[in-house]
């Protein structure tokens, strides 16, 4: 009997059950596992405060209608752009009134011509010079990105007089719209962030007691439009490299046994980070070195060498703040260097230039003014004669623009000039059979600074990988290797960084809302249709009916 | 695309069953219980060919054409249905067309809703627009058509007075059932149709299929003397 009931059970409830049971579980189901069929990754761009002064875009999240560069015209609308068509003007023009902008970069972005690469750069440095209110993205080259943006580009003329009527309104209903839509999550400022100095020194060693000290420094992160693109294999890559470089060659040098090759100059290494946000990296470790109670070597200082972009040009110059005086350090080394190039290198140039700080800018134009300010000799060693020069900001300085041989010739020429300075050779060179510059490990170097792109607020975080590499490199080498870290003022910050570097662009394809409507009746007529044909069974029916019949007929 | 949108597909996919039960007479019949049972048992028809081909075929993922064989198999499996579907109708009393309405129309809502409802609410709800949808639709109401033709095949088939030729026909045109979405999809591949022309295609052939079915079953329907 208490089967039956449990038929009965399963009979009247189960249905139901089922019928609240299901929409629940497909209303619980993740609501939207749908992915768009176009998924490319974007890189936000440049997002910092640099002295209290906004630079960069302020937003991150897109949800608008893409549209071509000319077909745009509200902030309901997300320009998307190859970026060679856009232009300062056009640029200048969105940022105010559009809604977002997506840029694709060209397929090889170390490749373009002199005039591109002149047009990039412009627009490049009228992006990051002043805050920008809307989300601006940067989305690498590929295939189905310049489909669509091709297809917005045609899409656009609905008001095109050429076409006839029926076309532009067929356009207007059925033309494929894209929507973009970056997710992002709010835009905090990283509360952690600090700007990492690493410092060692080579001791020297001498009879008489005094040693003189010499500095090198280096800065060590890139800059360009967005931080995830900017690779700086020049700027300060090579800088860098050259730096390291000369640690491995001086270490060999102030070790070896045997032979009297300690010289008689102390050698302070550094790597300062946030080059590229004011030399705030060596300003605070300037500020502890000067500042702290026991004396630091940096005191008794020849003179600083500051290394910045040395692989761009033919020639190098020296930027100093105030030309040197005769019969100093710094300007026995320009000699050194001078008669080193002709020498070994005719085709290098070396030049002096010569610039005053500027004390009403707040942004200097060279590391070594940052040592010049507090009365150290301090000169910059550049291929880069204008500190204004917009190479030293972009994100088209990339491992395959970088020139190799140079940046070897460039090591090999200020290796041998800082050896006879420090031993007191005239003639003769230095650096040779067993002590020379070696163009493998520049390579390796080159290899790994430029796999990754070095913005500063990349760099920012604890425990940072590239970091630790250079730490250890330092490691190998010199002695009392130490990491200072600038940390933005809590009240007053000197530089703030922003969370989101880069993100996901979903491009979805769109249709216009009267498209639906028009679907609507087309589907009410085909139901129609189909409502007379079931109505209407019967005719069909007996129209079967009649052929068998006369089948029958024919075979009886 | 929106929830517009997906009422747009609900409604092209479930009116025409709709339409189909409510103007088949069916509900005169009491019959809605007797399609919710053919439901249930397409659930348990679809579970035992899953085990089956879980358990023989356990790499379905591969291109169509790619391997034949393995694909004949598969669809080979798709005789389960037919088993599932005399079944239904063994379980349902009555008349003729009525017997064969119910386990049709059963049979291809159960299926429509478990292999449909979850792709729209997914899919079509998503801001991507794409035709595919609407092909589902359209493809759903053919499945329909489809059924019933089967489920009429099968009922000829149980007939005992049957002429001999017709039965062998029907027979011929069971086992070309469950066969027939497989030699479709090589045919408009090979062709390299459009997913609209595929479409077209699929409608085409499933009424003339529909067509034959009628015929007979209007041959006997007239020797019986049932409507």
């Amino acid at each position: 009997m208490w089967l039956e009931e449990f038929d009965e059970i399963f009979k009247g409830f189960l249905p139901y059950y089922l019928l609240i049971v299901l929409p629940i579980f497909i209303i619980v189901s993740p609501v939207n596992p749908v992915a768009s069929s176009s998924e490319f990754p974007a890189f936000r761009m440049q997002h910092y405060d640099l002295h209290g002064i906004a630079h960069g875009c302020r937003s991150a999240g897109i949800n608008l209608e893409a549209k071509s560069l000319t077909g745009w015209s509200t902030p309901r609308h997300c320009v998307l752009t190859k970026l060679k068509d856009l232009t300062v003007d056009n640029f200048r023009n969105i940022k105010l009134k559009a809604g977002a902008l997506l840029i694709m970069l060209p397929e090889n972005i170390s490749n373009l011509n002199v005039e591109e690469q002149h047009h990039l750069l412009l627009l490049e440095n009228a992006m990051v010079v002043q805050e920008v209110s809307i989300p601006v993205y940067f989305a690498k080259y590929s295939s189905q990105l310049e489909i669509i943006i091709s297809e917005v580009t045609d899409n656009l003329d609905t008001n095109d007089m050429s076409k006839s009527a029926a076309e532009a309104l067929f356009n207007s209903i059925a033309a494929n719209g894209y929507q973009i839509v970056v997710s992002s999550s709010s835009l905090g400022i990283k509360t952690d962030a600090k700007v990492a100095s690493i410092h060692g020194h080579l001791p020297g060693h001498s009879t008489d007691g005094k040693i003189p000290t010499i500095a090198i420094v280096a800065h060590y992160d890139s800059f360009g439009a967005a931080p995830e693109l900017s690779y700086g294999a020049d700027s300060n890559g090579s800088g860098v490299i050259i730096l390291l470089e000369l640690v491995r060659l001086f270490s060999s040098l102030y070790t070896e046994k045997g032979r009297n090759t300690h010289g008689k100059y102390n050698i302070v290494f550094l790597l300062s980070g946030g080059g590229k946000i004011n030399y705030q990296g060596s300003k605070k470790w300037l500020e502890d070195q000067l500042d702290s109670l026991d004396g630091s070597i940096i005191q008794e200082v020849s003179y600083v060498m500051c290394l910045d972009t040395l692989a761009s040009n033919e020639s190098i110059y020296m930027h100093v703040s105030k030309p040197p005086k005769e019969g100093s350090a710094s300007s026995s080394f320009y000699k050194e260097l001078k008669t080193t190039a002709a020498e070994l290198y005719p085709s290098v140039t070396v030049e002096g230039v010569h610039k005053k700080i500027n004390l009403a800018d707040d942004i200097l134009g060279w590391e070594h003014e940052r040592f010049s300010i507090r009365r150290l000799p301090a000169f910059t060693l550049s291929s880069l004669k204008n500190h204004k020069d917009l190479r030293k900001s972009t994100i088209m300085d990339t491992k395959e623009g970088l020139d190799i041989d140079r940046l070897v010739i460039n090591t090999k020429l200020i290796a041998e000039a800082l050896a006879r300075h420090i031993y007191g050779v005239t003639n003769g060179s230095v650096l040779g059979l067993s002590v020379d510059v070696n163009r493998k490990y520049i390579e390796t170097w080159v290899n790994y600074l430029c796999s990754q792109p070095r913005s500063p607020q990349l760099l920012s975080d604890k425990d940072n990988a590239l970091i630790a590499v250079l730490k250890d490199n330092f490691n190998k080498y010199l002695r009392e290797v130490k990491v200072t870290n600038a940390v933005p003022d809590k009240r007053d910050p000197d530089f703030q960084f922003y969370q989101v570097t880069s993100g996901t662009v979903n491009v979805y394809s769109v249709k216009p809302a009267v498209f639906d409507l028009i679907l609507t009746i087309a589907i009410v007529l085909y139901l129609g249709a189909i409502y007379l044909f079931i109505e209407r069974f019967s005719i069909l029916y007996s129209l079967a009916c009649t052929l068998t019949v006369n089948r029958k007929i024919k075979s009886q | 695309m929106t929830l517009y949108h997906f009422g747009n597909c609900i409604a092209l996919i479930y009116v025409p069953y709709y339409l189909a039960y409510k103007n088949s007479g069916l509900p005169e019949y009491g019959a809605f219980w007797k399609c919710i049972q053919a439901g249930f048992c397409y659930m348990f028809t679809q579970l035992a060919k899953m085990l089956i081909l879980a358990t023989f075929f356990p790499d379905n993922v591969s291109d169509l054409g790619s391997d034949l064989i393995g694909e004949f198999l598969k669809s080979t499996v798709d005789l389960a249905d037919l088993v599932g579907l005399y079944i239904v109708l063994a379980s349902i009393p009555g008349k003729g067309h009525s017997k064969v309405l119910t386990a049709g129309i059963g049979w291809a809502t159960a299926e429509v809703i478990l292999s449909r409802a979850l792709l729209l609410w997914v899919g079509a709800r998503g801001a991507e627009f794409d035709w595919i949808y609407i092909q589902k639709c359209l493809e759903s109401n053919i499945f329909l058509i489809q059924h019933i033709v089967t489920a009429t095949l099968i009922w000829l088939w149980s007939r005992h007075d049957l002429k001999s030729n017709i039965r062998t026909a029907v027979t011929l045109l069971l086992v070309l059932t469950s066969y027939k979405s497989l030699l479709l999809d090589l045919l408009l591949t090979g062709m390299g149709a459009s997913a609209w022309f595929g479409l077209f295609i699929k409608a085409f052939v499933t009424m003339v299929y529909g067509f034959f079915t009628l015929m007979i079953y209007a041959g006997l329907a007239q020797v019986i003397g049932i409507f």
